[in-house]
């Protein structure tokens, strides 16, 4: 050790460390959290090249024959771009939101986990830290998909932003705050097969088990209208439904919502309304499973 | 037995609680909801300064035992006192006030050694303007200062552990635990990270060390207790229990190391009746005899082996190590136990030659 004496390390040692405030607890999470999901290729391949190789390859195979299903469903004037832009936008917050549990067990797996339960950091803010870096990704993503949207349908008709988000840039916001609370309830179900499992594999097998069938059985791709009838049973039930539905009714300025027939607001709202309270009703269920969980594992009761 | 069993672990009711312990648990037991008594009333008095160890085989309960003084785990019985602060009753200066390193290495692996100690800074709450100094000194002291800014995916086990442990120093706790820290590395990577814990119990921390390795405590250790089944069965110093529990090692090489020979040979020796009722365990090339009495019977002893036809070709006479002092006290107390029985064998074979 090169003839360092150390001496400094420990000259004052009979001290305790000093602690933080629960938001800097968050801010260390937080920036912890970013640091490492911007160094995994894997994440950003996820949400950064995949949607974007999804929405190319969708428009150019699906879009050929879905416009005159779209036609019928919804009228002349829709392009399939901005069909499917909430689909693309829900599939990637499903790819980012359902792999929150793999750092989770990542962290278990290689001791950060304890380590952060022996040291003073406040133990929920850490967690939200987390959340919230995963936030700020699905949020980052939604914003690229929308700008790549626009630029396929500029390409394809030369249109005008309006035209592919109707109700302008409060549906931006709108899109982003049906996005976040979707991929919330996505977050807490990752979270809790993580937990349950304490395993990656488990973890990614069931984040892509889940991914996949779900769109397929929701208004993702087609008007719900034009698939067969089991689907539109199954579609009710299924969460994806509701964040493409809620997203989709912003993107179209118009009620789109076919699954369950709202009738008591106006225009948007009789989707966005319904939308809402169901994935927020998925969150606060999935939310308290996964905080019991998470408390549990954190907990110093024996086992 | 139960006299070595009672010596350090006295009746804890009546003594009350001094300041100046480091580390001060009372009769803890850990029972698992299974049923499973994982640690059975240990009592540990730790002062502050000392180096401690807490070995045992793999299963005794050391890494049950360092998680409950940690606030990982809470006692089903007992108490822990860390720095005067109660475990149960106040975890987070408990927490503040100690380093832990855990027996699996625990870095992220997807940040440098440089980010590593500074997110450790931070959830510790070093201020910022003494960050850099310590995270330098840290570098040095562990020497990964050439490879301060590489990602640590990819660094060798012994890096990884020296990262780790410079990790739990930031903050300069006044205690320290270190769960096995070495198990799995080779000799040189043990060695470099013997000297650095020295260095830091040198400088005035507590060092609370749990290990399988009999010779790590031996060079390391101030005072160490013995586990096994969940409960101590020996504390002292190293030379403490190696006088009061060891005894000599006679080893017996053999020209001819054929199994009948090497029971010829153990036949005559038991006949020794001066020998007491010797320990005798067969070797590769021969056999070697725990006794007491084996310096002062060592001329009749050759000729029982030549009176059998047994014809030595090396032996020595070696002072017991705490391997010997762990095989005497865990030989008489547990010779029904195979499992205790496999964790020593694991133990003598896992021993680092320097």
């Amino acid at each position: 050790m090169s003839g360092h004496d150390g001496r400094t390390v420990i000259s004052d040692t009979a001290q305790k460390a000093p602690g933080n405030s629960a938001t800097d607890d968050v801010r260390i999470s937080f920036k912890r959290w970013l640091i490492k999901n911007l160094r995994n290729p894997y994440v950003v391949f996820t949400s950064l090249i995949q949607p974007v190789i999804f929405f190319v390859l969708f428009v150019e195979v699906f879009g050929a024959i879905a416009g005159s299903a779209l036609a019928e469903a919804l009228g002349p004037d829709i392009s399939y771009v901005t069909y499917l832009s909430p689909a693309i936008i829900v599939m990637s917050t499903l790819s980012s939101a359902a792999t929150s549990g793999i750092g989770l067990v990542d962290d278990m797996e290689e001791g950060m986990f304890e380590k952060m339960l022996v040291s003073p950091v406040n133990r929920s803010a850490m967690f939200f830290g987390k959340v919230l870096s995963e936030v700020t990704r699905i949020v980052v993503q939604t914003l690229l998909i929308l700008l790549l949207g626009y630029l396929l349908l500029v390409i394809k008709n030369g249109a005008a932003f309006d035209q592919y988000l109707r109700t302008g840039v409060a549906g931006i916001v709108g899109v982003v705050f049906v996005t976040v609370i979707f991929g919330g309830a996505f977050m807490a179900y990752s979270n809790i097969v993580a937990l349950v499992t304490r395993d990656q594999e488990a973890t990614i097998m069931f984040a892509n088990l889940l991914t996949f069938p779900l769109l397929f059985i929701s208004s993702a791709f087609l008007p719900l209208g034009v698939l067969p009838k089991w689907i539109r049973t199954v579609a009710v039930l299924n969460p994806i439904t509701y964040g493409v539905d809620g997203v989709r009714a912003i993107m179209l300025g118009r009620d789109v919502m076919t699954v369950v027939d709202v009738t008591a607001f106006s225009g948007i709202w009789n989707t966005v309304v319904p939308a809402s309270i169901v994935l927020v009703g998925c969150n606060v269920i999935l939310g308290t499973v996964a905080i019991r969980l998470l408390r549990h594992a954190a907990g110093s009761k024996v086992q | 037995m139960a006299n070595r069993q009672s010596q350090p672990q006295q009746s804890t009711a009546d003594q009350s609680r001094e300041p100046d312990l480091a580390i001060d648990a009372r009769d803890v037991t850990v029972t698992y909801r299974d049923g499973t008594k994982a640690v059975r009333g240990v009592s540990l008095r730790i002062e502050k300064g000392e180096f401690f160890g807490f070995l045992g085989p793999n299963g005794a309960g050391k890494t049950t035992t360092i998680k409950s003084l940690v606030t990982l785990l809470y006692p089903t019985q007992g108490s822990v006192r860390i720095n005067g602060y109660d475990a149960a009753t106040d975890p987070q200066m408990v927490r503040r006030s100690i380093g832990y390193m855990a027996q699996e290495t625990s870095i992220d692996r997807e940040l440098t050694p440089r980010e590593n100690l500074q997110l450790a800074c931070k959830l510790y709450g070093v201020p910022a303007e003494q960050r850099d100094e310590r995270i330098e000194t840290l570098l040095d002291l562990v020497d990964l200062q050439d490879v301060a800014d590489t990602r640590s995916e990819k660094f060798s086990g012994g890096m990884k552990k020296r990262l780790d442990a410079a990790s739990v120093l930031v903050h300069r706790p006044p205690v320290v635990f270190l769960d096995e820290p070495t198990t799995g590395l080779d000799p040189e990577a043990r060695l470099r990270l013997w000297e650095y814990f020295e260095r830091i119990n040198e400088q005035g921390t507590t060092v609370f060390l749990t290990t399988q390795y009999l010779e790590e405590a031996d060079e390391l250790c101030d005072r160490l207790s013995l586990l096994q089944n969940g409960q101590v069965i020996a504390t002292g110093s190293p030379e403490t229990l190696k006088s009061e529990f060891g005894m000599d090692v006679f080893e017996i090489t053999l020209e001819n190391p054929a199994e009948e020979q090497i029971e010829r040979g153990v036949q005559a020796i038991r006949r020794i009746d001066a020998l007491e009722d010797p320990i005798v365990r067969t070797t590769d090339d021969g056999f070697a005899i725990r006794s007491d009495r084996i310096r002062e019977v060592a001329s009749e002893f050759f000729s029982a082996l030549d009176d059998a036809g047994v014809s030595v070709s090396d032996f020595d006479v070696r002072s017991p190590t705490l391997d010997d002092v762990f095989l005497a006290l865990t030989d008489d107390s547990s010779a029904d136990d195979d499992r205790i029985g496999t964790g020593m064998a694991s133990m003598s074979a896992g021993e680092v030659s320097t």
